[in-house]
């Protein structure tokens, strides 16, 4: 039973992939292999886009290695599709596991001219209009006073729709995030913040971020129920989302969802020394330990759906061999050409903008060394 | 406080040169914070990341291991707390020296700033100052989209109160901060991001200041005066070199702090010249060369053989791919600058 404000984290799976005392599974043999086949793609978008960036061929990556279970589990709780999303810069997840094609996400990563985003923003902040994420922002926090404001309109007109919000530990410390929280819960907007507590932002451990004893707890001071979940447990969080969902699209308002999880790898590729600095090798390999995957993976193979090794390399061969082919796409589609940088400031041209686009393409035409 | 250079005198550290070593910026940045942790201990540095880490880009690498986390320490992830925490500890008596990650990251911190970091002297008709400087990677030729790579200065510089500097070379780096951090006013101290480890230069080992609000000549010239700061000197510096191929004696004025501002070299050099181009990478609406565009005209409109002409960044959001297009390299420069010389 889901309870607001628990001593522990929900979980429905131990660490060893045994069914939790009482807890009972839901999802078909289907739907379960469908969750690992999610979460196996998160994985292996990380190998994959981890690769390009060594090659050069993108300048940035965030990686959600070890927090599979949390985004596929918030992808696969709500309406895909139906639900708005206002995530964060990590979430490709999330984005993968809502039918983000992953064409789309590798065109934003190497802004070429088929990323939805039209190459505006840096690597790793997705964006999809038709499935209602919408594109991320860098800057901490700030999606959260959105997120309370569009589950206002949702309550506003009616829709059985509902808001996902989500954002890392470090983000709990903005004032955004207490401004945009609060308003929700004072105008009981359907908006579900989660809390992708993956410990650490950057090089800040969660315990130098904040004195709560966790993340969930802060939301006793807004008035709203707070949960607490097992983030590497994929099958409690989908539950969790669902059910909470479901709570405020029965006319409930906002609450706090806190999952518990870890980063296994860097931040980003800026800090790929990360346990040269700030964290111990240990610590990473007693949650490498903790895989969400392998979790899943031991439940399966208790119910007798047993993933082979040859079943896994097929899989993994199928997912590279989609990803290698949305890269070579999108490289063939090449870069936006200089010209759109004008465009989508405004709704219409301005005529200052239209000066400069003159002046600017005036030079390029003069000088095919362009401008530099 | 006493300064090394006079205004206006082309500046180069000559005669400490013998003691001086090469760094690039970001380790002049480096070794100014050290030295100001080292002589002062009013002086607390602190930010997101700055700790164990040592800032994202490393600017404070290893200060903590020196001089402990009550000196050098991590905070949560707040701009408004800590700027806002800055204040408070600079009216107590500290003198704060604090990071914020990315100068695009500064937003949530803005109130603290404008309303409170600029303003306490003022309203409280002096009995209060806030030492602190606030120091932040900013601009971009990084590919980090808008959200790192914007030169946001002139929102600052549009907010009485605070002192807005930018360095473009290791030397200035660590004078300007030394005198940012000594002086007793709040100061933003923008660094320009894509110069941290490109910009490489002799930096005297012993004390010295730039003082605020002086400009540096970059080189002397007689034909038209070529005016920047921050990142787009190294481009503002080689478009001086296309024109002097050219026969084009161009000056180069490097602003160095935009809040004060020198405003005697600039108008000494334009009153020279007779022409002016200003290069700045911020968006053209509003950002701070329109201020010397506009103070040019109101002093030396005689001696004006050319309109000022503006170099700047695009009025548009920073954008990821164009990253290069967008800020102004040495082309736009030099065509700036003919039409000012063809006029
Ligand atoms: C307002 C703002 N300040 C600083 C940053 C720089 N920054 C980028 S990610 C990050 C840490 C974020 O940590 P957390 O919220 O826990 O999310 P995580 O990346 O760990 O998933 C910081 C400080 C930023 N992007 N925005």
């Amino acid at each position: 039973m889901l309870e607001a404000f628990p001593a522990e984290p929900y979980r429905l799976l131990a660490e060893d992939g045994t069914l939790m005392a009482g807890a009972s599974v839901t999802q078909s043999p289907a739907q379960l292999r469908e969750l690992w086949q999610d979460m196996t793609v998160v994985r292996e978008f990380d190998r994959k886009l981890i690769t390009l960036l060594r090659q050069g061929r993108t300048t940035f990556y965030a990686q959600a290695s070890g927090m599979e279970a949390t985004q596929i589990g918030i992808a696969r709780g709500i309406r895909a599709g139906h639900d708005w999303i206002w995530g964060y810069y990590r979430d490709h997840g999330i984005a993968l596991g809502i039918g983000v094609p992953i064409e789309e996400l590798v065109a934003q990563m190497l802004g070429a001219n088929t990323d939805p985003n039209r190459g505006r923003q840096m690597p790793h902040h997705p964006g999809s209009r038709s499935r209602r994420f919408v594109s991320s922002s860098s800057s901490i926090a700030n999606q959260v006073p959105p997120a309370a404001g569009m589950a206002m309109a949702q309550r506003y007109l009616g829709t059985d729709e509902v808001t996902i919000c989500t954002f890392g530990d470090g983000a709990t410390s903005e004032g955004d995030w207490h401004a945009g929280v609060n308003m929700a819960a004072v105008n009981d907007a359907p908006c579900l913040f989660i809390c992708e507590n993956n410990q650490w932002a950057i090089s800040t451990a969660v315990h130098h971020q904040t004195r709560s004893e966790s993340i969930h707890i802060k939301a006793r001071a807004y008035g709203i129920p707070g949960y607490y979940v097992d983030g590497n447990d994929v099958l409690a969080v989908q539950q969790a989302v669902s059910t909470l969902t479901d709570q405020m699209r029965a006319g409930g308002g906002p609450v706090l969802l806190e999952c518990l999880t870890y980063r296994v790898g860097s931040h980003s590729n800026a800090d790929a020394d990360a346990e040269k600095t700030y964290r111990s090798r240990d610590e990473v390999k007693s949650w490498t330990g903790r895989d969400p995957i392998v979790r899943l993976e031991r439940f399966m193979a208790s119910q007798g759906l047993e993933i082979g090794a040859e079943e896994r390399a097929a899989e993994v061969t199928r997912i590279h061999s989609l990803i290698d082919s949305a890269v070579q796409k999108a490289e063939e589609s090449g870069q936006p050409d200089w010209r759109i940088m004008f465009e989508d400031v405004y709704g219409d041209l301005p005529v200052h903008l239209r000066w400069q686009y003159d002046h600017l393409r005036a030079e390029q035409l003069a000088g095919q060394e362009g401008t530099r | 406080m006493t300064a090394t250079q006079e205004p206006g005198v082309r500046q180069q550290p000559s005669s400490s040169a013998a003691t001086g070593v090469t760094m690039t910026l970001i380790q002049a940045v480096t070794e100014a914070i050290r030295g100001e942790l080292a002589s002062d201990e009013r002086v607390v540095v602190f930010g997101e990341d700055v700790g164990a880490r040592g800032g994202v880009f490393l600017a404070t690498a290893g200060l903590q291991a020196e001089f402990g986390s009550k000196r050098v320490f991590d905070t949560p992830l707040s701009e408004a707390a800590i700027v806002g925490a800055a204040v408070g500890m600079a009216v107590r008596g500290l003198r704060p020296i604090a990071e914020i990650q990315f100068a695009d990251y500064i937003g949530p911190g803005f109130d603290q700033l404008a309303s409170q970091a600029a303003k306490l002297r003022y309203r409280s008709g002096g009995q209060f100052t806030c030492p602190l400087v606030i120091r932040t990677p900013s601009g971009g030729g990084v590919k980090g989209g808008h959200h790192h790579s914007q030169s946001p200065e002139a929102y600052y510089c549009h907010t009485p109160g605070l002192k807005v500097v930018m360095p473009s070379t290791p030397y200035d780096a660590a004078g300007l901060l030394r005198a940012a951090s000594r002086g007793d006013d709040p100061v933003m101290f923008f660094e320009p991001k894509r110069l941290y480890r490109a910009a490489k230069g002799e930096v005297p080992t012993e004390d010295y200041v730039v003082e605020l609000g002086k400009a540096a000549i970059r080189q002397e010239g007689s034909d038209i005066s070529l005016i920047g700061y921050g990142g787009v000197m190294p481009d503002v510096l080689k478009a001086a070199e296309a024109l002097a191929g050219e026969g084009v004696s161009a000056e180069v004025i490097d602003l160095r702090s935009l809040v004060p501002w020198d405003r005697d070299t600039v108008l000494t050099s334009v009153a020279k010249t007779g022409r002016a181009v200003l290069v700045s990478e911020s968006p053209r609406i509003g950002n701070f060369m329109g201020e010397v565009a506009s103070v040019v005209q109101e002093e030396v409109f005689d001696s004006l053989l050319a309109p000022v002409i503006q170099v700047a960044g695009f009025d548009t959001p920073y954008p990821y791919v164009q990253d290069r297009i967008y800020l102004p390299g040495p082309t736009r420069i030099v065509r700036a600058a003919v039409k000012a010389l063809t006029y």
